[in-house]
């Protein structure tokens, strides 16, 4: 396949060929989904050397994995699952060598969100996207990394809460309390931002 | 030359070997009370068996991230862990904690519920600190189970 | 409204709980005003997440990214091979030397010393096997909390404890 041909084709046909050892397309789809899979570990590290040096990892992994892909999801979602794990294995080894603040404990002890009163007012009504993205990631990081990551697995990558369970290591009770005590503290969150432009 | 000296080496080994295992006094089993008590916003508890909490549990609780403003004692039991073994700890009737001795101030915990082992950890519990289990309890209650050394 | 209440609001929201239970929740949300203004705010949340994650690049050219990928790669690829040449003994050859020697002295210092801790952690680190606990520690009154995501059924909060007081 010549360069010409690399940039044009499909996923598919880069896949199968770098599967063959066509390191050029290789390069090709990390070219093509580098910012992707960037973005999923920031979003989850929120700190830009840790989130390169995983995406980093994540596309050798992939590389030397590539056999095992079957094109049963797009190669995106099956890369950005690989950068998922080590995301959460990064910050599984933070969590071992440290004890956690009291804003964490807090949050993860849970209790907080049922004392928050019901927001009627709806907190991202008429904002912009640009706006509204901005605002979101603003809220998204000030919430500890557990309540962070069930928010971008069920949110962003649509996972089930099944699945959120195997991949964060914990039970399905564990990830529904995560959820709702994280999806109250973002609109709470979201509430102050907007009072505060006001 | 040389092999006189290894020689010297072993025979100084064996010596204090002797000397460090021979006379090794038996230490007394570790003493920790356990307690299990009951976090809530309600002023009064449920169950009228249930007790106060000691002052410094509760100067402790006080300035913990817990956000429950009522703390009751619902049980509490002093246990003894022999030196390099384990106690098992029956805090309800699906629940327990294992207890064993790893020297020094060194604890392992392995906390059962429903029969499965729900977490296991290292833990150093020194004389004059508290080591505390904690989890949901049913509404916006709280259970927390206190660990404390006695010896 | 109980907790577990609100997290079955919350599955219904996301399409997790089975027809009869959902079918459940759609009769008590017909009664429930406060269970209604809580569904309006998590669905609010939601529809603000979806599609609004903020778009960000990765802060290295391409050319340079892939270079060290290509870099990597090639180390690995490179050491592999390697290690399966190697003479099956040339491991232990070179571990033998210093090993032995590090016997011998550990014989002397354990000797000397007594038996140790079967722990080698520092007297306040701690290190937990599973992932469920959640660690906090306040030096200050030298308390370690660890809260469980454990099911809050009766379990431990049964207020019929095994031992009586």
């Amino acid at each position: 396949m010549s360069d010409k041909d690399h940039s044009s084709a499909e996923d598919k046909a880069l896949v199968k060929a770098a599967q063959q050892g066509d390191m050029l397309a290789f390069e090709e789809l990390v070219g093509r989904h580098r910012d992707k899979i960037y973005a999923r570990a920031f979003s989850m590290m929120r700190n830009e050397e840790e989130a390169v040096d995983l995406s980093q990892e994540a596309w050798v992994k992939g590389w030397q994995r590539l056999n095992q892909f079957q094109g049963e999801s797009s190669f995106g979602t099956w890369m950005t699952r690989i950068v998922i794990n080590l995301c959460l294995d990064q910050l599984r080894k933070q969590k071992r060598q440290r004890t956690e603040s009291i804003e964490a404990m807090d949050q993860e002890s849970g209790g907080v969100e049922r004392q928050m009163p019901v927001l009627t007012v709806n907190p991202t009504a008429g904002l912009e996207r640009a706006e509204l993205r901005q605002r979101i990631d603003k809220a998204m990081a000030q919430l500890s990394h557990e309540h962070r990551t069930v928010l971008i697995l069920h949110e962003f990558e649509e996972m089930e809460y099944k699945q959120i369970a195997k991949t964060m290591n914990c039970s399905i009770g564990t990830v529904m309390s995560r959820l709702f005590y994280a999806r109250r503290k973002l609109a709470a969150l979201l509430m102050d931002l907007k009072k505060n432009e006001q | 030359m040389r092999d006189k000296f290894t020689g010297l080496i072993v025979l100084v080994a064996l010596l204090a070997a002797f000397a460090a295992f021979g006379q090794t006094p038996a230490k007394p089993d570790k003493k920790i009370e356990v307690q299990l008590l009951w976090g809530t916003d309600q002023p009064k508890s449920p169950n009228p068996a249930h007790r106060a909490v000691e002052a410094d549990i509760q100067r402790r609780l006080k300035n913990s991230p817990y956000k429950w403003s009522h703390y009751f004692l619902v049980t509490n039991q002093t246990v003894f862990v022999p030196r390099g073994s384990a106690t098992n700890v029956a805090i309800s009737q699906k629940c327990s904690l294992e207890v064993k001795d790893l020297g020094k101030t060194m604890l392992e915990l392995s906390f059962f519920g429903q029969g499965k082992k729900v977490e296991k950890r290292t833990q150093s519990l020194p004389r004059g600190e508290v080591f505390i289990y904690s989890g949901n309890a049913p509404g916006t209650n709280a259970w927390l189970l206190v660990l404390k050394r006695l010896d | 409204m109980e907790h577990d209440n609100e997290l079955k609001l919350q599955a219904y929201l996301d399409g997790e709980l089975p027809e009869a239970e959902a079918r459940e929740v759609l009769k008590w949300l017909a009664h429930d005003q406060e269970a209604v203004l809580l569904q309006a705010e998590l669905k609010n949340t939601r529809q603000a997440l979806a599609g609004a994650e903020r778009l960000i690049q990765l802060p290295e050219s391409r050319e340079f990214f892939w270079s060290k990928i290509e870099r990597d790669i090639s180390r690995v690829e490179r050491t592999e091979p390697a290690q399966s040449k190697e003479s099956f003994f040339a491991p232990w050859r070179r571990l033998l030397v210093p090993v032995s020697a590090a016997a011998v002295l550990g014989i002397v210092i354990l000797s000397v010393l007594g038996p140790m801790s079967s722990s080698s952690m520092a007297e306040n680190e701690v290190s937990s096997e599973d992932d469920t606990g959640f660690v906090y520690r306040d030096d200050t009154t030298g308390t370690t909390m660890v809260w469980l995501s454990y099911p809050a059924e009766n379990e431990v909060a049964n207020q019929e404890p095994a031992t009586k007081l």
